[in-house]
């Protein structure tokens, strides 16, 4: 070994090594309580992210105008975007796929049962662009529809089933054949929540709602997400060119702000098992003294034979240093461990484990560990290289 | 003479504050001491022989009065200064060895070579001065504890003098060792002298004080004869 201070120092935890295994201890916990929380918060993060980053390359159009219409003498408020507005946007999205959109909501009977959600009026070609069927085929038109999946399975739905759609009190309701049921997709995030929602062909829509050419909502599905922006201000400069007409948005935004959320939560559950390391700095400094104090006639001898201050604290830090190491490398080992197992138990999914975003808390974790002992050790090492060597040779 | 000495102590005192009130442990000490001296300082317990040697060794100020070593003024010197002197031209063998007890024989008589030039030693000097005081390879190996009283003072004179220092203060070097003992390390003291160095020692022992060539008696603090 090239420095004989850290040889002393090794020599020295060597000789009391119950002692610093118990000090060493309080940072292997420290470690891994910094490590599995923080990784637990990227995990979570990472899970919601993607959950949420399926359909964040989607523009989404809403009308900001309120429209009132009267259609068969009652008069209904209605926000659409119309057939000008629509081209508006058609020719300023460029290359990019346009999904108009009718919505409503209504009741339907499916046998005997009564039910509630929402219709979904899409033209039969823009449904594959983001929407997949499960089970069944994709709807041609006519009155073949396609349904949600929780709506399927709360409905015992299958392909071939009938629906009426309207409120039960009504005569002559239309019905509808199931053409095929709709993979899950969760919490949408381009507006359209298919789970719950009858998707209907928009000319059965439109025959039935009547809104021709004026749509609920626009989806501009943008090729490359990094252009995102740049799409949404082309559209807002052409369609708000004179009056807020539509509103625009994306999922980036919501995304930004939770995943922020996240990060805030999870450096809040990093600091609480922060607490636990100022537990083990208090060991670690209470064995350094320890140390200090069993060794002042050493230290004289050590400074009377012509040792500089320096190269006493170096020794007494050196070992600060060992407990860190030790605490560091037996926490990062325990924190792979125990981060695995309480994601698994909390999360029920370890996909995003291995990522480095995730397995970058070991070894943050690790230097927190040997910093805070570096830290603790200070005081102890200054305390020693500052004895007066008689002093320090005189104490038996 | 007109040469400097190599020490010189004008008037120095040293008065440690107690709760009791002080206590003058050095009282105006004036004495100088040439290079290649060997000098004997003798005198009761409680004298202040080893408040001198502390002086000497510059592990201690005076409180009043100056204290040169080669021509230095030691008050003046930084804190590293007098660290860097101690180890490069003093050594120091105590009574009771003070061997630095986590390091073998051999470590401890190569540790002030690492302190002066800051590497582990590869000249083979540390073993050559071991045997030179009578440690063999076997012994070098043994950790303080491992050995009897007359080899650990054999390693301390070793460590004393690794650095080649030309100042050797001895406090009481062989009061913890029986007579014989005790002979053959003055054997090796004196042989040091006559090779040049400039050796002071601490001793109750008449008997070793005939080896000096000149013997300072302390009382009180104060210096009764020479
Ligand atoms: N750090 C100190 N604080 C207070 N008093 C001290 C200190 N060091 C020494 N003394 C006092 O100074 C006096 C001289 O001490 P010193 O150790 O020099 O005596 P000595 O001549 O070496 O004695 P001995 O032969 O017993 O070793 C003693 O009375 C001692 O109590
Ligand atoms: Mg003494």
């Amino acid at each position: 070994m090239m420095d004989i201070f850290f040889d002393l120092s090794v020599r020295s935890v060597r000789l009391n090594f119950l002692r610093s295994l118990l000090a060493s201890i309080g940072i292997v916990i420290g470690v891994v309580a910094i490590s599995s929380m923080g990784m637990l918060g990227t995990n979570m993060q990472l899970s919601v992210k993607d959950q949420l980053s399926a359909n964040v390359n989607t523009v989404m159009i809403s009308s900001d105008v309120v429209k009132i219409r009267t259609t068969a003498n009652v008069s209904t408020t209605s926000s659409g975007i119309d057939k000008s507005t629509l081209n508006d946007i058609e020719s300023s999205a460029g290359q990019n796929q346009v999904i108009p959109i009718h919505r409503t909501s209504t009741q339907f009977t499916i046998g005997s049962t009564d039910g509630r959600g929402s219709i979904y009026g899409l033209d039969p070609n823009d449904i594959p662009k983001f929407l997949t069927v499960d089970q069944g085929s994709l709807t041609k038109g006519g009155s073949d529809v396609l349904v949600g999946a929780t709506i399927a399975s709360n409905f015992n739905l299958n392909v071939g089933s009938r629906i009426k759609i309207g409120p039960s009190n009504t005569a002559n309701r239309p019905v509808v054949r199931v053409a095929g049921i709709l993979t899950a997709r969760g919490i949408a995030s381009d507006g359209v929540n298919a789970d719950t929602a009858i998707i209907v062909p928009d000319l059965w829509y439109t025959d039935h709602y009547g809104d021709k050419d004026v749509y609920d909502q626009v989806n501009v599905i943008v090729q490359n997400v990094d252009t995102i922006s740049d799409v949404e201000s082309a559209i807002d400069k052409k369609v708000n060119r004179n009056t807020q007409i539509v509103r625009i948005s994306d999922a980036s935004s919501r995304l930004t702000s939770i995943t922020a959320t996240l990060g805030t939560i999870t450096t809040f559950i990093m600091a609480i098992g922060g607490i636990s390391l100022v537990v083990a700095a208090v060991s670690i400094f209470n064995v350094m003294m320890m140390s200090v104090k069993e060794r002042v006639q050493e230290i004289g001898i050590l400074l009377s034979i012509g040792t500089e201050k320096g190269e006493v604290r170096r020794m007494f830090l050196y070992e600060a240093i060992i407990l860190g190491l030790i605490g560091a490398i037996v926490g990062g080992i325990c924190s792979f461990v125990i981060g695995y197992s309480v994601v698994n138990a909390m999360l029920g999914n370890t996909t995003y484990f291995f990522r480095p975003e995730s397995l970058i808390y070991i070894p943050y974790g690790m230097v927190i560990g040997v910093v805070v002992c570096i830290i603790s050790g200070m005081y102890p090492a200054w305390m020693a290289s500052n004895m007066d060597p008689i002093d320090a040779l005189r104490s038996e | 003479m007109s040469q400097e000495p190599l020490i010189r102590l004008t008037d120095v005192s040293k008065v440690y504050h107690l709760e009791s009130g002080d206590f003058t442990a050095l009282d105006h000490v004036s004495l100088d001491i040439q290079e290649n001296e060997f000098v004997a300082i003798m005198g009761p317990s409680g004298s202040g022989k080893s408040t001198m040697m502390n002086h000497l060794g510059i592990l201690d100020v005076p409180t009043a009065g100056a204290l040169y070593i080669d021509g230095k003024d030691v008050a003046k010197l930084t804190a590293l200064e007098r660290t860097h002197m101690r180890r490069d031209m003093i050594g120091y063998i105590f009574q009771k060895f003070y061997l630095i007890p986590l390091l073998t024989a051999y470590e401890n008589v190569e540790y002030p070579l690492i302190l002066k030039y800051k590497k582990r030693d590869t000249t083979g000097k540390a073993a050559e001065m071991l045997t030179a005081v009578g440690i063999d390879e076997h012994m070098s190996a043994h950790r303080p504890n491992q050995l009897s009283g007359g080899q650990q003072q054999r390693v301390a004179i070793a460590r004393a003098l690794i650095n080649e220092p030309r100042i050797l203060l001895c406090d009481e070097p062989t009061g913890n060792l029986d007579r014989k003992t005790g002979f053959q390390i003055m054997d090796i003291l004196i042989n040091l002298h006559k090779h040049g160095k400039t050796v002071i020692l601490v001793t109750h022992d008449p008997k070793i004080a005939e080896y000096a060539h000149r013997i300072i008696e302390l009382e009180d603090g104060r210096i009764v004869g020479s």
